[in-house]
């Protein structure tokens, strides 16, 4: 059981440039009901005296707030009622806990709602000026070991500026330096200039958040499904005989395949496959640097064609799965830009309220989050909280003693579906571990 | 300002009219003697040298008259040079420097209040209204147990903040110094809010291996001006013992007393009070003059607690939910000002030059015997004085000294500054604004310093200091990271 410590504020450690207000992206603003919980495991450190790490963490974390004026900011509505960040230092929040037992045993019977209660959380205020964006929870394992609980609003940050910014912190603790400054900047403006008359829209993207925007339907008023997560591991080998047997040339692609017709199975479609959106990071494709903190991801739908044979199901949502990815190139997310800045929605959308969501988190590298020399973390677990609809399938990177190929992905699911999935034949042909769940 | 004379004072002629007169008052013994010695000169040489031999020879002088003569003369100047108060220098002193992860923005002052006050958002509102007016920077710092949601002042926390600011005040002291600890033979800790058993000074004592017939005192309950009475029960121990080394410690711990209700008048502390310290070195010791900064030359107290509305202007009672709190009341200011006149009374004639007493004579002679409607002549004290270092208390402290002794921005920029960047840190702030004037280079030779500070009961004690040697800036203090951004301009009110 976790003994709660105390809780505090953390703040920088030089003041914040008074009155500076950072408006948020459109991509920024949808993601209002959403928010972000990363668990990191640490293995025992040299230094076992209980209370030390947190001190030095605590004060490393102060210097590297002093570069991000966004993460100790609060949010305020702008006069034109959308919101933004200003910048007035009133810091993180930061909870100490302590618990039995060590890391490698927490992890051998660990459960979503135990880890959990890693990453502790607050739901927005009523006055949103006084509630703390971001906060942090560090939970020492008596018989040795560390546990980071990282949350943050997804108005602020998405799965890759999370994790850049604890890699900031690591890097700041261990080296006193960050290795990749971040980058605050706007979105790309929206193009003048040649505007072709003849240039239709990607209406489909657009079409998705358009009908996701305007979804009044009851499935996120009504949350008593009982959700679960499972962790399940698959090697370097069988990722890449998925990725055969799908003819695909990406591992995202192939598992993405791969679990969407296993759910399918699992909710009872007998034939065809359950509606699927993928959510993917664009920031290559914006041309925006691997620093830039915000919003990037974008979500798509996946379109299928009705298939008889079982066995070419698997290629053939990989194979659909593929044409989305490659759908969402830099002019149609341009359009979805300019699309979402001239309209204005009253309440704000849930994004993965819905469909089957599949999120490609696969270049975050998380494990190259260092705090001391050597330690590597053992895992690291990603939430996009809340989950609604159909389910969430977060496809990460595995820890890398595992291999480059080999890939964690982390379903959540109602209950009874989830473990229906778990014994399901065709997961069980690539041989997955079961690492919690 | 107001005057006996007409309203010239733009005018240069006045200007030129009042050096004058200053430099003949104050100069008057020389320009008296002068004329005298010119005359005995002239007279001696129109004698010449033979008359002058006739009339030494003329005095009989006997060998017993002129060996009782001598001894006579030997015995008076013995009796003068041992009945001299011996001089107490300052020799170096050291602020405590809070780490930078103590740093309360006023944000983050302002969110844990609203959690903490949940239910009293007037409350809230008002600290907010206290914090924008009350010329406080972001870098101030509370202790660690007061970052907690929700605080807590617990008394191991409290001892953790003692331990924390003494000793490092301390190290950093004998670092400078080159003190050991087994040479201090007076030690004077005073902090006036916590008081644990065995004593802060005990605490010293222990962490460093003092001697064990040391002489140390611990004075708590004194409020924000106990710096200034350690500092003269300082001087009067080293009058006592000759040769001896005197260390004074001077602080506030913050954390027993965060006030946690709802009170107004209890809630302004909570705003204005921030963590820091201070540890002095004073000695006697010859060998101690020429490396000495300061030499003390007037302390003055004056205590108002005689007068039932000044012993109530600062008192420390339970709310009506039982809470303890230090409730500030409303005529704070007038009772400041008043024990503020008393101590210049005190300290005018010490100080001032014969000018200016004249002046005040005059005036006080013309209110009792012509005119009573004469408004009194308030000396300038920015003649006797180079550097001024008020007791950051608050704002509105600050505005009125610099109304009433008409002192210029310049005169108060250590104080306002140490506001800004420090708090109020009680008894320590004189020390902070000190390092200040040494840090921007001003500190020269022969300066004097005059060092005020209130605190409750009421009492005003002053200190006056001459400076020993030009200082020269150094790292080692708490200004070396910012004095290059000081002086700041502080608006009126600060928009949260």
């Amino acid at each position: 059981m976790i003994t709660y410590i105390c809780k505090r504020t953390v703040v920088s450690t030089k003041p914040a440039q008074a009155g500076k207000c950072n408006p948020l992206s459109v991509f920024d603003r949808l993601m209002e009901k959403n928010h972000i919980r990363i668990v990191y495991y640490f293995p025992s450190t040299r230094n076992g005296e209980p209370g030390v790490v947190t001190k030095k963490l605590r004060e490393s974390l102060s210097h590297v707030l002093t570069c991000f004026p966004i993460v100790t900011g609060r949010l305020q509505k702008k006069d034109d009622g959308h919101w933004m960040i200003k910048c007035n230092d009133a810091g993180v929040r930061m909870v100490e806990a302590r618990t039995q037992g060590s890391v490698e045993e927490w992890l051998k019977n660990v459960n979503r709602d135990k880890e959990l209660m890693l990453v502790t959380w607050e739901d927005m205020f009523h006055k949103p000026y006084f509630w703390a964006t971001f906060y942090v929870q560090l939970t020492e394992f008596e018989e040795g070991g560390l546990a980071i609980g990282f949350s943050c609003s997804h108005l602020l940050a998405d799965p890759t500026s999370a994790t850049m910014f604890v890699k900031a912190w690591a890097d700041t603790t261990l080296a006193g330096t960050m290795l990749a400054p971040p980058f605050f900047h706007p979105l790309p403006p929206p193009r003048l200039g040649n505007k072709n008359p003849n240039h239709n829209p990607y209406t489909d993207l657009i079409n998705h958040y358009k009908s996701t925007i305007d979804d009044r339907s009851p499935a996120f008023t009504n949350n008593i499904t009982n959700y679960v997560t499972a962790t399940l591991a698959f090697s370097g080998p069988m990722v890449q005989a998925c990725m055969l047997d799908t003819s695909r040339p990406s591992p995202f692609e192939a598992m993405a395949g791969l679990l969407w017709v296993c759910v399918s199975k699992v909710k009872g479609m007998k034939q065809g496959l359950i509606s699927m959106s993928i959510c993917l990071d664009m920031r290559k494709q914006l041309g925006l640097d691997k620093g830039f903190f915000g919003n990037c991801l974008v979500y798509n739908k996946v379109h299928h064609a009705e298939s008889l044979l079982d066995k070419s199901e698997l290629s053939e949502a990989a194979r659909a799965v593929g044409e989305s990815v490659t759908k969402m190139n830099n002019e149609r997310i341009m359009d979805l830009i300019e699309w979402l800045e001239h309209h204005d929605y009253e309440f704000p959308p849930l994004m993965n309220g819905h469909d089957l969501i599949c999120a490609n988190l696969e270049d975050l590298d998380p494990y190259a989050t260092l705090f001391e020399e050597g330690f590597v973390p053992i895992r690291v677990s990603y939430y996009v909280e809340p989950v609604f609809g159909i389910g969430q399938i977060l496809v990460l990177q595995s820890p890398p003693s595992e291999g480059p190929l080999s890939r964690m992905v982390m379903v959540t699911l109602p209950a009874d579906e989830l473990s229906k999935l778990c014994d399901d034949d065709l997961i069980l042909r690539f041989n997955p571990t079961i690492l919690m769940g | 300002m107001p005057q006996t004379l007409p309203d010239f004072s733009n005018s240069v002629k006045l200007k030129y009219v009042k050096l004058g007169y200053q430099y003949l008052v104050n100069h008057i013994l020389y320009l008296l003697l002068v004329p005298i010695m010119v005359a005995i000169l002239i007279e001696v040489l129109r004698l010449g040298p033979d008359e002058i031999l006739n009339l030494w020879k003329s005095l009989h002088f006997d060998l017993v008259q002129i060996l009782c003569s001598s001894f006579l003369i030997i015995f008076i100047a013995t009796v003068y040079f041992m009945s001299k108060p011996r001089h107490v220098y300052l020799v170096d002193y050291a602020c405590y420097k809070p780490p930078v992860t103590c740093r309360v923005p006023f944000a983050t002052f302002m969110e844990h209040s609203r959690l903490i006050l949940k239910n009293n958002p007037k409350s809230v509102e008002f600290q907010m209204r206290i914090l924008e007016r009350s010329g406080l920077g972001e870098e101030t710092c509370l202790p660690p147990a007061i970052h907690y949601i929700p605080p807590t002042p617990t008394m191991e926390a409290a001892r953790g903040e003692a331990e924390l600011v003494i000793f490092s005040a301390m190290d950093s002291l004998l670092q400078k110094t080159g003190l050991k600890p087994k040479d201090i033979d007076i030690l004077i800790v005073n902090c006036s809010l916590f008081s644990p058993t065995p004593s802060l000074s005990a605490m010293v004592i222990n962490k460093y291996k003092l001697r064990s017939n040391i002489k140390s005192f611990n004075l708590s309950g004194m409020g924000c001006s106990a710096g200034l009475i350690s500092i003269d029960l300082a001087r009067d121990l080293l009058q006592v013992h000759p040769n001896s080394n005197a260390v004074v410690v001077s602080t506030e711990i913050i954390t027993p007393n965060y006030y946690q209700g709802n009170e107004r008048a209890m809630l302004l502390p909570n705003c204005l009070f921030r963590m820091g310290g201070a540890a002095i070195l004073l000695s006697n010791r010859r060998r101690n003059r020429s490396r000495a900064k300061y030499r003390l030359v007037h302390v003055v107290r004056t205590h108002k607690g005689a007068d039932d509305k000044a012993y109530r202007c600062v008192f420390e009672e339970e709310d009506k939910e039982g809470k303890v709190g230090i409730s500030l009341s409303k005529d704070l200011m007038a009772i400041a000002g008043e024990a503020l006149k008393s101590n210049i009374t005190t300290i005018g004639p010490l100080v001032l030059p014969a000018s200016e007493q004249l002046l005040f004579l005059m005036t006080l002679i013309g209110r009792k015997i012509f005119n009573p409607k004469w408004k009194p002549y308030i000396p300038d004290f920015k003649q006797a004085f180079e550097h001024f270092c008020i007791h950051a208390g608050g704002r509105a402290v600050i505005d009125e000294l610099q109304k009433n002794l008409q002192l210029s921005a310049e005169h108060v920029e250590a104080s306002r500054m140490t506001l800004h960047r420090f708090g109020n840190t009680s008894s320590s702030s004189l020390w902070y604004e000190m390092s200040y004037i040494e840090e921007k280079g001003r500190m020269k030779k022969g300066d004097r310093v005059w060092q005020i500070a209130f605190g409750s009961g009421f009492k005003c004690n002053s200190a006056v200091w001459k400076c020993n040697k030009t200082i020269k800036t150094t790292t080692d203090n708490p200004w070396s990271d910012c004095i290059d951004r000081y002086p700041v301009h502080i608006p009126e009110i600060v928009k949260l």
